[in-house]
């Protein structure tokens, strides 16, 4: 802390400002990235997955709407933290699993007492950059199935009459589905939408449950009893401010959103009747 | 152990953790039921005081994780402990996650169900409220006769999912409060099955086939409901349920 700031500000706040800038409180700022980039990830696969389930689900080929309906029945009916933890477990033990047939032999199987992986050779160790990427993908894939059922009902929202006046201008098929329905879909599709992104920006809290260094793992460890002198100032357990720093950080992530998704549906709604329901 | 064998005895052992949901849930969904309607009535009232409050409450607790919130209400009993608990001889009650658990999920409901009936309230139809006043029935006869059966016919549809997701959120409760002489709920216990032989797909699959069908039973049982409270309505005009969750923490 420079001798200028301290003359301006007093001592007491100056120690304060020493604490709250030192290093390890540097790391936890940088891990609001993690956060904030999960929760961006996951939306964009969220997005992509759910254009493409609401679209199968309109196949004309029964298997293909069945799986597409189970997606979106099954992942929603089960807790998110459910799939969370279950989907890159799986993941990884399939990846040990297609290394394992190449990496080991009969007797190295035999010879390995654990139950997994298969030989020492077929285990993975994911970095925490890779674990962060499977972790926003799953929650791509969770809240995937929730806005493939927004989108899915919002395509259908879209006034039947609209569709038949398009056809009745002479549009092909395909120009129906992109020029009036596919349009006019996010109208019906944003609040809905809005929805799955606050879910999905909470449960981004979850990071920490895959041993990644997320703003909740620090807070944690920041806020544990500290007393070593050398680690900072000398505490007892803060760890429940730490925590409200996080309520607050989500309750303004929230507030934001909102605000976002307002001028996001004022724009998108231009014009439109249905954007003053 | 062949994979169905594995299926069947996790269906035994996660038997007893399935309670412990459905203990959350059930500890935590009529309290919170009864405070939600005091709320939303708050949220409701002209009084800015009381309708500033409330409105501040929900959005807060619907605006952030419960996961968090878990955790924050632990930390808290646990720095009130060393003053306040310990000298009373609560500690063990007060941070034991059989009553916390119960206790956050039911601020957390609290807000979310508040939200829905507060939404529902506004949909009472004011030529009725005039109607009970030319009567002369009293606020609570009002309250009684008019604005609640109005209410909760409109609420219903969307309680039901708030219960739903209220139980699946039951999942959280053990990853933020400690597991004690091994009681685990269906998360905690599949969790620490994988630990032990690392057979992700049979463990987890039964947990989340343990949510499913209690969600299903819970969804039934308040379409059931739904019926008898719109046993007044002409049959193509009711309000049938939908699984649209709408509300998630």
């Amino acid at each position: 802390m420079p001798d200028w700031l301290t003359n301006i500000v007093g001592s007491d706040v100056a120690a304060w400002l020493d604490y709250v800038t030192n290093g390890r409180h540097l790391q936890w700022y940088a891990s609001f990235g993690y956060t904030i980039g999960a929760a961006l990830l996951g939306g964009a696969v969220a997005l992509v997955l759910g254009l493409t389930a609401a679209a199968l689900r309109r196949s004309r080929f029964l298997p293909v709407r069945l799986a597409s309906a189970g997606y979106a029945n099954i992942v929603r009916g089960v807790p998110d933290v459910l799939f969370f933890l279950f989907f890159p477990l799986a993941f990884e033990q399939a990846l040990e699993w297609i290394v394992a047939t190449g990496a080991c032999s009969v007797e190295e199987r035999a010879a390995s007492s654990a139950l997994w992986p298969p030989c020492r050779d077929a285990n993975i160790f994911f970095s925490t950059t890779q674990y962060f990427l499977l972790a926003s993908v799953t929650l791509g894939i969770v809240y995937g199935a929730f806005a493939s059922s927004v989108i899915h009902g919002a395509t259908a929202a879209v006034p039947r009459a609209q569709l038949e006046a398009a056809r009745a201008f002479g549009m092909s098929e395909r120009q129906v589905l992109w020029r009036v329905q596919i349009r006019q879909m996010w109208i019906y599709a944003l609040p809905g939408l809005s929805n799955v992104w606050m879910l999905l920006v909470k449960s981004t809290s979850l990071l920490s449950l895959l041993q990644i260094n997320d703003i909740v793992m620090w807070a944690d460890r920041l806020g544990a009893p500290n007393f070593q002198s050398r680690a900072g100032p000398i505490h007892p357990d803060w760890r429940w401010r730490y925590y409200l720093v996080l309520l607050v950080f989500y309750i303004a992530l929230t507030w934001l959103s909102e605000r976002f998704f307002r001028w996001l549906r004022r724009r998108a709604g231009r014009g439109m009747i249905a954007a003053e329901a | 152990m062949g994979f169905l064998e594995a299926i069947v005895s996790d269906i035994g052992s996660l038997a007893v953790p399935a309670l412990f949901n459905v203990y959350f849930a059930v500890a935590s969904i009529p309290v919170g039921f009864v405070l939600a309607v005091l709320l939303a009535l708050a949220r409701h009232s002209r009084r800015p005081v009381l309708s500033r409050f409330a409105a501040v409450y929900i959005y807060a607790f619907r605006g952030s994780p419960l996961f968090i919130q878990l955790f924050m209400v632990y930390s808290l009993m646990l720095s009130l402990n060393l003053s306040l608990w310990r000298p009373w001889g609560v500690d063990g009650f007060v941070l034991h996650p059989l009553f916390l658990g119960p206790l956050v999920l039911t601020l957390n409901t609290t807000a979310y169900t508040a939200e829905i009936i507060f939404g529902a309230l506004r949909t009472v139809p004011q030529g009725e409220l005039d109607a009970a006043r030319a009567y002369g029935m009293s606020p609570w006869r009002q309250f009684r006769s008019v604005i609640w059966p109005n209410t909760i016919r409109v609420a219903w549809p969307a309680y039901t999912n708030e219960v739903v997701f209220l139980f699946q959120a039951t999942a959280l409760v053990y990853f933020a409060l400690p597991v004690v002489d091994q009681q685990r709920d269906l998360m905690s216990k599949a969790t620490d099955l994988f630990y032990r032989d690392f057979n992700v797909f049979a463990h987890y699959a039964v947990a989340a086939g343990y949510f499913l069908v209690i969600s299903w039973l819970i969804f039934v049982g308040c379409g059931a409901v739904n019926r008898r409270l719109n046993a007044h309505v002409a049959p193509q005009r009711r309000v049938a349920l939908r699984y649209a969750p709408k509300y998630l923490r």
